[in-house]
């Protein structure tokens, strides 16, 4: 801070005190005045999000936005065209920045990506995603079973989800699913869904809500559904609970999430230790792998190992240069 | 008291002049053909910048003498951790081309009432670091890596332009009269290989020899 209220002395400019002051003296040079990005004259070569847009500028937590302002593009595993502030701005200021572009989304309605969490191995999130998933997963009778999930936002708050799980003896059911964000401030959200799965024997609805909140630096998930088949001969009714409590091991987006799971179906319960990781410095890539242990009837249902590898596919990749 | 410091004295002289008998030195001479381009017309940050630039690309003079071309002798390191200034003024790089040893820091800052950005990126487009300087004054201090040509750019300004040659071998840079030398240079045969931003020209061999200036000229085109 010392430092910036030195220069700011020195300075022979006007005194920038407001932080749409500096936006429209500093950011503005690449980011324009109203945030778009778009320049008559641009003034780097890599074309800068158009944080006007809301599907752009709300989805991600303020501490990627702040990363990405300390630390430069490469911080986040974008263009090393947007240098770094951290010697130069406060952490305050930084802050102020992140407010600022959030601003440029004039809707409302869209929910905090302060509230998009990371994503538990059973646990469903509340946050509606853009995202395409293969979830393997490895019974203690090394029975595997391979899921393609596809997940797609609707709007400003809702998702359609479809799921083909592959078994050793192939295909028994789809996966259909909606949710709705019904709740959301900046640490906080409430979702409410309906899962449809559809056999050759059967379909079974299941009506669920999500929830996720920050507590301090750990998040906490939570989804609460009931299983309720047409036909009650073919499957039966079953109540499913999930809770997940996981931290992150430092701000970067590609950085580990450790994290546990209570899971209960009836009277089964399970714990689940999980580890996730993003794999690129945008986070837009990333797996878990996690152990469901059975806390009783151990003998009879075993270890079970489950495990993702995510790509949230409106997300880039890598960086351009 | 005072003779041990008069023989302190005496003995430190003596030892310089027995280092500097023992080994020889380089001048030279860079000139070239190539003209230098006309001023860059400033069409943003007018108050700070000016309406015009020079083109420092080739900064040449009227008899041919090439300033900012960066003489290296091969085979005699030059150990140093010395900081390297970047200077941000006027919206140039201040000087445009540097020496730098590796793994030692470049500090860069501003004098500038505006934006400007230092991305230090090498031959291979990696970048090194990008700094923002928003507000003049503001020191940051980073470290330059491993050798290498290390180019400088500013994000805000896209005329701005600097190198920093990163060697831990005896270097030199021309100045605006096309001149270099390089001094305390053990006897021996050496390579010493001319760089320029934008022009080219062979290395050279050169022999040096004890208490001895030896004299070399580059043309590069």
């Amino acid at each position: 801070m010392n430092v910036l209220l030195l220069a700011l002395t020195l300075s022979a400019q006007p005194q920038l005190t407001t932080i749409p002051e500096m936006w429209d003296a500093w950011c503005a040079r690449c980011h324009a005045q109203d945030g778009s990005g778009k320049l008559d004259e641009p003034t780097v070569t890599v074309e800068p999000m158009d944080f006007t847009d809301c599907k752009i500028t709300s989805p991600e937590p303020d501490a990627d936005w702040e990363r990405a302002i300390a630390k430069g593009g490469p911080g986040v595993g974008l263009s090393p065209q947007m240098p770094a502030f951290e010697d130069s701005l406060t952490a305050a200021q930084i802050a102020g920045f992140v407010s600022h572009m959030r601003g440029f989304c004039k809707e409302t309605g869209w929910p905090s990506g302060n509230t998009n969490f990371p994503r538990p191995l059973v646990t469903e999130k509340a946050f509606p995603e853009n995202e395409f998933l293969i979830l393997p997963a490895i019974s203690h009778e090394r029975e595997v079973t391979l899921t393609a999930l596809y997940e797609r936002r609707l709007g400003k708050r809702s998702m359609v989800e479809i799921g083909i799980p592959f078994h050793n003896d192939g295909v028994r059911d789809v996966e259909i699913a909606f949710k709705h964000a019904v709740h959301s401030n900046e640490v906080r959200i409430v979702s409410l869904g309906l899962e449809t799965v559809v056999s050759r024997d059967t379909a079974v609805f299941e009506p669920f809500i999500s929830a996720g909140a920050m507590l301090g630096d750990w998040y906490l998930q939570g989804q609460v559904k009931v299983e309720l088949p047409v036909d009650r001969k073919k499957a039966d009714r079953a109540f499913v609970y999930n809770a997940y409590l996981g931290r992150d091991t430092s701000q970067a987006p590609n950085t580990w999430t450790l994290g546990v799971e209570l899971n209960g179906e009836n009277h089964e319960i399970s714990l689940t230790p999980q580890v996730r990781k993003g794999l690129t410095g945008t986070g837009a890539l990333a797996a878990s792998i996690g152990a469901m242990v059975p806390l009783n009837e151990r003998e009879e249902r075993g270890v079970r190992w489950v495990g993702y590898l995510l790509w949230e596919f409106l997300e880039p990749l890598r960086a351009r240069r | 008291m005072g003779r041990l410091l008069a023989l302190g004295i005496l003995g430190t002289l003596a030892c310089a002049s027995i280092a500097s008998a023992q080994t020889g030195s380089i001048t030279g001479t860079i000139t070239t053909a190539a003209k230098g381009a006309a001023p860059l017309r400033i069409t943003i940050d007018q108050k700070i910048c000016g309406n015009e630039l020079p083109d420092e690309a080739i900064v040449v003079d009227a008899q041919g003498r090439l300033a900012n071309a960066v003489v290296i002798l091969t085979g005699v390191k030059r150990p140093s951790t010395a900081e390297t200034l970047v200077m941000n003024e006027k919206c140039r790089f201040a000087p445009r081309v540097q020496l730098a040893r590796p793994n030692a820091t470049v500090r860069t800052t501003s004098k500038d009432a505006v934006l400007h950005t230092t991305q230090a990126q090498l031959a291979n487009g990696r970048t090194i670091f990008n700094v923002a300087l928003p507000v003049p004054g503001i020191n940051i201090t980073k470290p330059i890596g491993g050798a290498g040509m290390v180019r400088l750019t500013c994000n805000t300004h896209p005329w701005m332009r600097g190198w920093v040659i990163v060697t831990d071998e005896a270097a030199a840079i021309s100045g605006a009269d096309g001149k270099f030398s390089i001094d305390n240079v053990p006897p021996g045969t050496y390579e010493l290989r001319a760089w320029h931003e934008g022009l080219k020209g062979a290395p050279q061999k050169i022999t040096v020899a004890a208490g001895k200036s030896t004299e070399i000229s580059f043309a590069l085109k």
